[in-house]
Order: C-alpha cells, then sequence, then structure tokens
C-alpha cells in the first residue's frame, strides 16, 4: 500500500510534468510517422521501378522442350530468366542476386517426348524472399503442367492416329465421344500423375525465418521500444531528484522498507511504459492507417503484443534501478542513459530493421535487451509468427530484467 | 521523567574520516533539547543515524524503549523528521504533500484528513493549503516542511536546522509552532541549530557540539553560567607571563590567558558588545574571563593604565551560548 502511495505521487508528479508527457507519448509518434512515411515511400520507389525477380536456370538439356519450357516462363512476365551453369548457381544464390535456381536435368525433352516421368529442381536462395520464390515456383508448376497436359494428350491422339490408320477404311474405330473422353482421361491423368514433377530444395522454414519485413512497419516496433526503455532513465532521475531535495531521506527515516521503497519508485515507470505502449500500438494501428500508412497489424495477436507489452515495460524499469543505482549525480545519469539507452537503441534494431542490423553486425546486438524486445514484436506483428515461435525473445527480455534488478539491489545507495 | 531518547556513545565513521565521535545524551519526555554547534560539527549526522536514515559504525540509542538497531519499525513510528532540506515536492500543493508523506505512516481516510487539517493549522496555512509550494515564500516551504513532519504525530520530533535561510516573521512563527506542540501536545523535540539564540529561546537543555563530539552539556542556565559574567578580550601591545598571572588576581576576574588572535567582530545582531577599534593582527589579545563584566573591565583598565600598557582593542561578550561556545572551543559557532 505504501509503495502505490509512493508510486500514485511520482506520477502525479510525471503528469504535471509536460516536457516529460511529451517525450514519452508525443515524439514517439513523430518518429513513427515520419519514419513510416519514409520507409513507405521508400517501399514505393522500389515498385514503381518493377524490376523482375531473377531466375537463374541451368539447363543440363538443351533440347527442345527445355527451350520451350523457358520459353513459356519468359513469355510469363513475373520473371527474369538468367542462364548459368551448375558451378555458378550458388554463388549467385548466396549473394542474392536470383530467388531460386531453376535446374533442368539431361534427358528432360526426351521424357517428354516418350511420355516418362521427369523431375525439375528448385533450389531457392538463403535470403529470398519466401513469397517471391513461391510466386516463382507456382509460375514454373502451371507451366509444367499446360506442358505434362499437352505431351500426354498428344501422346494419346497420336496413338489413336495409330490405330485408325490400320483400321479397315470403312470401320471407325474413334467415334467424336470416343475421342472427347479419351482427351478427359488424360487431362485427370495429367493431375493424377503429372509428367513433370518439380522439387524443391530449401526448406521453407528456415525460408521464413530470413523473410524481409515489410519495411514501413519496422517503426513501429523500433521507436516503442526505444522510447519505452528511454522511459527507464525517468526512475533513476525521480530517484535522483528525491534525493537532491532531501524527500528521500524522509522516506528513509518513515516506517516503510526498502523493497517497498524500491517498489514505489519502479511501479510508475511500469505502468507508464505501459500506457506508452498502449498509446503507440493504438497509434500503430488506427493512427497510421488514417494518414493512409500501412497499419500495425495489432488485431492478429492481442495477447502476444500484452505479453510482450509487459516483460519490455517490466525490462525498462529494471534498467531505470540499475541506472540509479550506478549513477551518482545528474550528469552520470545523463551520460549514462545517453550511452545506455540510446547505444543500446542503435545496436538493438530500434532505428535499422534487424534482418538488415544483423547481416553486417552478425549476433552482436543479441547482447542488449532491445535486440530481443524488437525481435519478439518483430515476429508477431511483421512475421505472424506465435507466441510458441517467440518464447526465446520473451525468456530474454526476463533474464535482462533480472540482472538489471540485481544490479540496482547490489549497488543502490540508500543514505 | 522518563527518558524518551537514550543515545549510548554514537559513532559515524567515513573510512578514516569519524563525523560523530562517540556521543551520548538523554532526552527526556516533553523536553525541548538542543544540539548546538556550527556546521559541519555532526549535528546533523547524529540525527540521522537517531531516525533511521543512517546506521551507527558503533554504539546505539533507544527512542521510547526502543533499540534503534533491533526495532527500526517501532523506533520509526515515534519519531518525526524535519530535515535540513526542504524536503517537499515542489509541483505539488502543500496538502498533497501532507496527504502523501500521511500515507507512508500509514494514514488514511478521514484520519488523515483530520491531521492534515491539524498540522496545516499547527503552522497557519490552512488558507494556503491547496497552493503549489513551488510558489510559496521560503517561510511558507519551511512551514510546510515542519507540518509534513508533524502529519503523523511523532512522540519525538527532530528539527534539523528549521529556520535556515528563513525571514524573522517565519523563524517566530516556527517557534511559536515548536513551543506549543510542546506545551500543548508535550511533544518531546530535539533541536539543531548553529543559532545560539534559538537554541536559548526554545530549548531546556542544550549540548554543544563541536569536531563529533560533546563538548558541554547542561542546562542553558548552567551552561551560561560556566562563563560566570562574560568574557572581555583586550587587544595590548605587550604582554607576559607576569602581567597575566596580575591580571588573573584581580577583583572580578576569574582567569586571564593569551589567545593567538582577537576574535572577528561580532554579527550586529548578536548580544555582544564591541568598541569600534578593531585590533591589528599582530598584536597580542588578552581573554579575561570575568566573574562580573562590569567591574572586572574597570579593574583590567585601570591595571593597564598603571602599567603602560597600550590597549589596542576591546571586546566585551555577555554571558550567552556563543560566548561560551567561544571560550570553549576558541570559535566562532558560525565560523
Amino acid at each position: 500500500m505504501k509503495a502505490i502511495s509512493i508510486a500514485l505521487k511520482d506520477l502525479q508528479i510525471l503528469f504535471k510534468d509536460r516536457g516529460t508527457i511529451f517525450q514519452l507519448f508525443v515524439l514517439p509518434l513523430l518518429f513513427i510517422v515520419v519514419f513510416s512515411g519514409a520507409l513507405t515511400a521508400i517501399g514505393q520507389g522500389n515498385q514503381e521501378d518493377v524490376i523482375l525477380p531473377n531466375l537463374a536456370v541451368v539447363d543440363q538439356d538443351g533440347g527442345e522442350g527445355a527451350a520451350f519450357l523457358l520459353n513459356k516462363i519468359s513469355q510469363d512476365g513475373s520473371l527474369a530468366v538468367q542462364s548459368t551453369s551448375a558451378a555458378d548457381v550458388q554463388s549467385l544464390l548466396d549473394e542474392n542476386k536470383v530467388v531460386a535456381s531453376l535446374t533442368i536435368p539431361a534427358g528432360f525433352t526426351a521424357g517428354i517426348q516418350q511420355n516418362t516421368p521427369v523431375t525439375l529442381v528448385i533450389t531457392t536462395g538463403k535470403n529470398a524472399n519466401p513469397q517471391i520464390v513461391e510466386a516463382a515456383r507456382l509460375v514454373v508448376e502451371s507451366i509444367a503442367a499446360d506442358m505434362t497436359l499437352e505431351s500426354q494428350i498428344i501422346a494419346s491422339l497420336k496413338q489413336m492416329g495409330e490405330m485408325q490408320a490400320t483400321a479397315p477404311e470403312e470401320y471407325q474405330i474413334f467415334s467424336t465421344e470416343r475421342v472427347l473422353a479419351q482427351a478427359r482421361s488424360q487431362f485427370i491423368a495429367a493431375q493424377a500423375r503429372p509428367l513433370i514433377n518439380i522439387v524443391q530444395s530449401a526448406p521453407q522454414q528456415g525460408a521464413a525465418e530470413e523473410e524481409a519485413p515489410d519495411l514501413s512497419l519496422a517503426a513501429v516496433p523500433g521507436f516503442t521500444v526505444l522510447f519505452v526503455f528511454l522511459a527507464g532513465q525517468t526512475t533513476a532521475r525521480s530517484i535522483f531528484e528525491e534525493k537532491k531535495i532531501g524527500s528521500f531521506r524522509r522516506l528513509v527515516a518513515a516506517p516503510i522498507n526498502k523493497a517497498q521503497l524500491l517498489i514505489g519508485k519502479i511501479l510508475p515507470n511500469f505502468v507508464i511504459a505501459l500506457i506508452q505502449i498502449g498509446v503507440i500500438f493504438a497509434f500503430g494501428a488506427f493512427g497510421l492507417r488514417l494518414m493512409g500508412l500501412t497499419p500495425l497489424p495489432i488485431e492478429k495477436a492481442p495477447l502476444g503484443a500484452a505479453l510482450i507489452a509487459i516483460l519490455i515495460a517490466l525490462c525498462s524499469s529494471a534498467l531505470g534501478i540499475a541506472i540509479a543505482a550506478l549513477a551518482k549525480t545528474e550528469n552520470q545519469i545523463g551520460g549514462l542513459s545517453t550511452l545506455l539507452l540510446w547505444g543500446m537503441g542503435l545496436l538493438g534494431g530500434c532505428f535499422v530493421p534487424l534482418f538488415i542490423l544483423e547481416r553486417f553486425l552478425g549476433p552482436i546486438p543479441m547482447i542488449v535487451p532491445h535486440y530481443w524486445a524488437n525481435r519478439a514484436l518483430d515476429d508477431l506483428f511483421i512475421r505472424g509468427l506465435g507466441l510458441t515461435d517467440i518464447y526465446l525473445s520473451l525468456v530474454m527480455l526476463l533474464v535482462f530484467s533480472l540482472i538489471f534488478f540485481a544490479i540496482g539491489l547490489w549497488r543502490f545507495d540508500f543514505d | 521523567m522518563p527518558a524518551i531518547l537514550e543515545v549510548e556513545n554514537l559513532v559515524k565513521k567515513y573510512g578514516d574520516f569519524e563525523a560523530v565521535k562517540g556521543i551520548s545524551f538523554s532526552v527526556e519526555e516533553g523536553e525541548v533539547f538542543g544540539l548546538l554547534g556550527p556546521n559541519g560539527a555532526g549535528k546533523t549526522q547524529t540525527i540521522s543515524m537517531l531516525t533511521g536514515v543512517i546506521s551507527p559504525t558503533s554504539g546505539t540509542a533507544r527512542i521510547g524503549g526502543y533499540d534503534i538497531l533491533k526495532q527500526t519499525s517501532q523506533v520509526k513510528k515515534i519519531n518525526g523528521l524535519v530535515p535540513q532540506d526542504l524536503a517537499l515536492y515542489p509541483t505539488l500543493s502543500a496538502r498533497a504533500n501532507l496527504n502523501f508523506f500521511g500515507r507512508i505512516y500509514g494514514l488514511g481516510g478521514r484520519e488523515l484528513k483530520e491531521r492534515v487539517d491539524d498540522v496545516l493549522r499547527v503552522v497557519s496555512l490552512t488558507e494556503r493549503a491547496d497552493g503549489v509550494v513551488d510558489k510559496f515564500s521560503g517561510g511558507m516551504k519551511r512551514r510546510v516542511n515542519i507540518a509534513a513532519g508533524l502529519v503523523h504525530q511523532p512522540r519525538l520530533l527532530f528539527l534539523d536546522e528549521p529556520t535556515e535561510g528563513v525571514d524573522p516573521q517565519s523563524r517566530n512563527h516556527i517557534f511559536e509552532s515548536v513551543q506549543r506542540l510542546n506545551r500543548e501536545r508535550g511533544m518531546s523535540v530535539v533541536y539543531t541549530s548553529h543559532y545560539m539564540e534559538e537554541v536559548e529561546t526554545l530549548c531546556n537543555r542544550a549540548a554543544i557540539i563541536d569536531a563529533g563530539r560533546i563538548i558541554a552539556l547542561d542546562t542553558i542556565k548552567n551552561l551560561i553560567g560556566l562563563l560566570g559574567g562574560g568574557v572581555v578580550y583586550v587587544g595590548v601591545n605587550q604582554v607576559d607571563e607576569t602581567i597575566l598571572a596580575e591580571l588573573s588576581s584581580l577583583p572580578a576576574v576569574k582567569e586571564s590567558a593569551l589567545v593567538p588572535q582577537p576574535p572577528a567582530p561580532p554579527a550586529p545582531d548578536g548580544k555582544e558588545s564591541t568598541t569600534d577599534v578593531k585590533p591589528p593582527a599582530v598584536n597580542p589579545v588578552i581573554k579575561i574571563v570575568a566573574e562580573n563584566n562590569q567591574q572586572a573591565v574597570v579593574n583590567v583598565l585601570g591595571y593597564l593604565n598603571q602599567h603602560d600598557i597600550v590597549i589596542t582593542s576591546l571586546e566585551i561578550m555577555q554571558p550567552n551560548l556563543e560566548s561560551v561556545f567561544l571560550h570553549l572551543t576558541g570559535k566562532k559557532l558560525r565560523e
């Protein structure tokens, strides 16, 4: 109860401070609007250029059938065909220069002509967007299905022609009905037993983890995490202010234990952080939509969003106590806050989307809680993963919270 | 009267520095006890230990019969602390501040409201209760500061330099509040100050503290009585042991001694008197402890005149705590 009294008093003081209110609730929204708008514009700029995804083709057949297939893929207009050798294809995939490679095996043409099954192999790139890979696979599959049908109907008609040729002139063994029935039968057989099989070599699951998120959406989680952690310094400043004016001495002299005192000082930041996340998420879901920008799909995972919000708020509050314990002067609080909160925000993917950051920093961002908070939000909102898929990020946020609390309790000066 | 506070050999060290060097004293129930000493003497450190803000390095104390180290929560309920700093939340109103400090002591509902209204009356701030503290004058802030220490009705109130930086009118208000609390409610008070007038006015007894030690402890009357009739400082052009011995044997003179430097001119609002002659720093100064200031001055000046000793300065200090402190430590309270 006494802890709640301290928390309510701190909230009362905080809500009287317009500068802090602006920093906590308005500034994040301004950042989000500017960055979402800019990133959307970048995305639209890319769309105007209409660069077709490249499909590397290793033609080991070199026959009429392979040429027909490649011609059809080019005519489809969805993919840019890039012929290459088997030796070069891996580097093209690794460097993300092609979304996938199509290997046409030797004997492809002969197989089609002899109506024996053949197999095409599609290999996906490590960093390829799975949606584009899927589109490429559908294009190849569709053309292959047409070729199967065409080949089998032609073969069937040829066979019927030969049979007709050997029959007596006055005896017509194929009526119109029998020809149509034969065509239908071939059509069904083409679907059930495709002449051209397609095998995709890269697992879908691995590809999904590397999915590049929608850039315009990346701003909301990034700045949510940045500003919620920045709010952690409010705890440190509030404790320093209490010590400066002498009220902390009065609190220590009162019949209130140290745990209640610390909880009372942490609680306002926790509440503020939750309100902050609520405001930012609501703005991300509704405000961005009204502004014609990509909205945050919060309706897809409200429970997950609430759980992540609680853990981020907890971690931010714990970090605030750690800063209060480590910093002895107002300047030190400012310095530590700048170094820790902005530095960790930068390293943890608050300004640069994680999938880009990880390409040049590797696993380094994992050392800051911001990374796990961003990853949890990205996975939930952008990649559409479930709670079970993000458990590691949640556990890591909890671990960081415990570490910060431990530092805070260990180094906190009550005198 | 039973003792509400018994301090036993309290010590506070910071590394090699000893801020409080084994202080012992007691305060009776219903007493206003003064801790008089210059800044840095160890008064605030002593209060901080007694109120549980800091832990003593050694020694202990009992408040209301409870040990301050072992029965902290009971002790904290008895204590009220008015810190030297304005320990208030400036953007909140006086009432909001008092409500908060009341809740910290477990008060709530109607009881809290009544207590807050009561302490606002005690410090004469009822009409400004809803004003924001930041907009108050220094004196009004000091009064809210005192009210915050009273809201839970402590049995023992620690007032740490409560009049620091306030105007005379507010100082009188504070004096009246403390006297009323003591007289009407029997509240015991430990009052620290480096203003001897305050301690003389408010306290029954006082301890004079310097460099972490109590150097004198008694009733105000007895403390002042240490000096008898007062002290006279006489600057002369020459002095030796014979002159000092003969001065000591003069009627109305208790003792005489050579001081290295004359004391600085006293503050205009003090009870001391002085001549217009400022002693040059090079001249020796004789300190005369008198049984009767007036007779001693006549006898000393007569002796010096007879022996052709030139008087370069003359300072007569009436007997008060300031002169007692000067007598005991060789320095002024506000140095």
